[in-house]
């Protein structure tokens, strides 16, 4: 695989060097694989689904209708965000999970992990590069998403000014501005989940092990978060801040819930990092 | 880094302590807003009550967290997360209230998706709903601009001084007002003001506001349920920063494709379509009792023996009898209500004896 030749053209480089290489194969690998460019394909077919299936019925969804659904017509842009908010359950965690499981146990599983760590390259360094490569799908995973809306939802519905929640208008410049700021801050929130995947990566030499861990913990952390018993545990689960991206079509923003939301992403991140680096750091690689 | 290749155990000290730094950053802030609590000189509960009549607010901008836990059933699509205002019954809310005197006032209900607003900007009052695209708005007049704000202008004759130590005389013989403390409220320092009933038949169990300490506005009320530790009720601002807020929050025109009502007259006051109380009020109140006992005694509509969705709820409720009838018993923590099979309703902040004897008495 590329990686492992990039691994080992890496010894000809001096250690205090930064060479972007081993992060580029890694980028490579990670867009490269089949089975992640059919996973992002996938992707792409709820707002597509969303917006013919709007299109083509003659009543439009009104009252009642699930959250931002009922705007589809008004506003293209809204394609993106109810498509956002149906993936945001299942669909774009289970890509962040699929990439992320993969990362150390897939290599583990197929026998290139030993390759990699005969040359001398830090482990610390290929976790980070391992990681950059999962945080890289993330947000790839979620501007597609969100772009596929956009572009659908703008050709069928077509643009203009923008309704917030709050009742008054942005024109669509702006909207376009805080879709997109929408999408990266979810994206942080897959990153975040992404770190959890790398760390049960570690863990296991199954892949399929690892991703299906990491998606039992968001789906855990949604369930738990959805028991009004528990409400304490609630600012700590992962997915507790996800839906606080709706926050930004306020007029003016709420930014509480934002905050809240990147900085316990930056907590699972730093976290659970530390915990895949304590683990692999150590680990005897057998396979 | 050879201490950690000799005992490499020693590496998940780091994500270890990372995670409870994370996790306690959060507490050890408000720790050290907490040490700032001893600024507050102390004050008698009749000095606060002067400083609250006192308090003159230019403007305001803040976020309101309010829960309430009556004990209730749960209704289906009500409760936490919804924009709808009468979902404030159960759950808990965030609220964001903006204020700049009293001709204009924003309150927002967020919703997770959605936003109810209640917006007046001088003589138009409009309310907004996400959910359904909806809008109402109503003209007011403008001679009554700042009448509904402030209940104490009649008393305006009064001085701060006298109307504190008389309102603290009207509620002495059924109340005991203590001061207790400082709290934080909002990251601000703030007394605590606590009223609890004297009589052992109320549900109540105490009443505390949180008054601020510069500003001297009520920042937070709480109420208690006898016996109980944690509030049954709670209304209170998470942050607020006095201030003019910009004015064009206060700008509000329905966007396109709006639902718009025009409401005629006298616009329906919010806490009336909340409570249903109006309904209550045609149908010949009577009051037994008196202070934090007093029971509501009113002929109510037929409501249990229908087959709607509400009916089907209230034949879930416990029946029970006695010399007055026998009737639909609900029990919350701090209120109990009952209704009649001879179609009264009776409602209290006590326990259902008192609801009999009221109406045994009535």
């Amino acid at each position: 695989m590329s990686a492992v030749e990039a691994g080992v053209r890496d010894v000809t480089s001096r250690p205090r060097r930064l060479s972007t290489r081993f992060l580029r194969s890694e980028l490579g690998l990670v867009f490269g694989r089949r089975r992640n460019q059919v996973g992002l394909v996938v992707l792409i077919g709820p707002p597509v689904l969303i917006s013919i299936a709007v299109k083509s019925s003659a009543s439009r969804p009104g009252r009642g209708a699930p959250d931002f659904f009922s705007s589809i017509t008004e506003n293209g842009l809204f394609v993106a965000l109810a498509a956002l908010t149906i993936e945001m359950a299942l669909f774009l965690p289970l890509a962040v999970a699929a990439v992320s499981g993969d990362s150390v146990a897939g290599e583990a599983s197929t026998g290139t992990l030993r390759y990699l760590l005969t040359v001398p390259v830090d482990r610390l360094r290929l976790l980070a590069v391992k990681y950059a490569g999962i945080v890289a799908f993330a947000f790839a995973a979620t501007l597609v998403v969100t772009a596929a809306g956009v572009l659908m939802g703008v050709v069928l519905f077509g643009g203009g000014n923008l309704t917030l929640l709050s009742g008054s208008q942005i024109g669509f410049g702006a909207g376009l501005l805080r879709v997109l700021a929408a999408a990266l801050y979810l994206g942080c929130g897959f990153a975040a989940l992404g770190a959890v995947g790398l760390f049960v990566s570690t863990l296991t030499e199954q892949p399929i092990g690892a991703t299906l861990a990491t998606v039992i913990f968001s789906a855990a952390s949604l369930i738990a978060d959805s028991i009004p018993q528990v409400s304490w545990v609630h600012p700590y689960l992962i997915t507790h801040n996800w839906t606080a991206f709706g926050d930004l079509f306020r007029s003016p923003i709420a930014w509480t819930g934002i905050e809240h939301g990147l900085y316990s992403a930056a907590g699972y991140i730093v976290v659970f990092f530390l915990a895949a680096w304590a683990r692999f750091s150590t680990k005897d690689v057998t396979s | 880094m050879t201490s950690l290749r000799r005992r490499p155990a020693l590496r998940w000290l780091a994500p270890i302590a990372t995670a409870i730094v994370f996790v306690g950053a959060g507490s050890l802030i408000s720790a050290f807003t907490n040490a700032a609590q001893a600024d507050l000189a102390p004050r008698s509960a009749a000095q606060l009550l002067v400083d609250v009549q006192n308090a003159r607010l230019d403007g305001l901008s803040g976020t309101i967290a309010q829960s309430a836990d009556l004990g209730i059933p749960s209704l289906p699509g009500i409760g936490g997360g919804s924009s709808d205002l009468s979902s404030l019954v159960s759950g808990s809310h965030t609220l964001r209230l903006w204020y700049d005197g009293p001709d204009h006032v924003r309150l927002a209900l967020l919703g997770q998706f959605g936003e109810s607003d209640v917006v007046r900007n001088g003589a138009d009052l409009w309310t907004w709903s996400s959910t359904g695209h909806s809008a109402t708005h109503s003209a007011l007049p403008s001679n009554s601009a700042g009448h509904d704000s402030s209940p104490l202008q009649g008393e305006a004759t009064m001085t701060p001084q006298a109307a504190a130590d008389a309102a603290l005389k009207a509620i002495s013989p059924s109340t005991s007002v203590t001061t207790n403390g400082t709290d934080i409220v909002a990251g601000r320092a703030a007394y605590l003001l606590t009223l609890q009933p004297k009589s052992s038949n109320s549900l109540v169990g105490s009443v505390q506001i949180a008054i601020d300490g510069k500003t001297h506005v009520p920042t937070r009320v709480q109420v208690f349920a006898v016996g109980a530790s944690k509030p049954s009720l709670s209304v209170g601002f998470t942050s607020f920063n006095p201030g003019a807020p910009s004015s064009s929050v206060f700008g509000f025109n329905p966007p396109p494709g709006t639902k718009v009502t025009q409401e005629k007259g006298e616009p329906r006051s919010l806490t009336g379509k909340k409570t249903g109380r109006s309904a209550v009020d045609n149908a010949d109140p009577k009051v037994v009792g008196s202070g934090w006992t007093s029971v509501l005694v009113a002929s109510a509509p037929d409501v249990v023996s229908g087959s709607g969705s509400t009916a089907t709820l209230l034949q879930k409720l416990p029946e029970v009898s006695g010399t007055w009838g026998s009737g639909r018993l609900l029990e919350g923590t701090l209120f109990s209500v009952l209704l009649t099979q001879d179609g009264r309703i009776v409602v209290g902040a006590v326990p259902p004896s008192v609801l009999y004897a009221a109406l045994a008495a009535g």
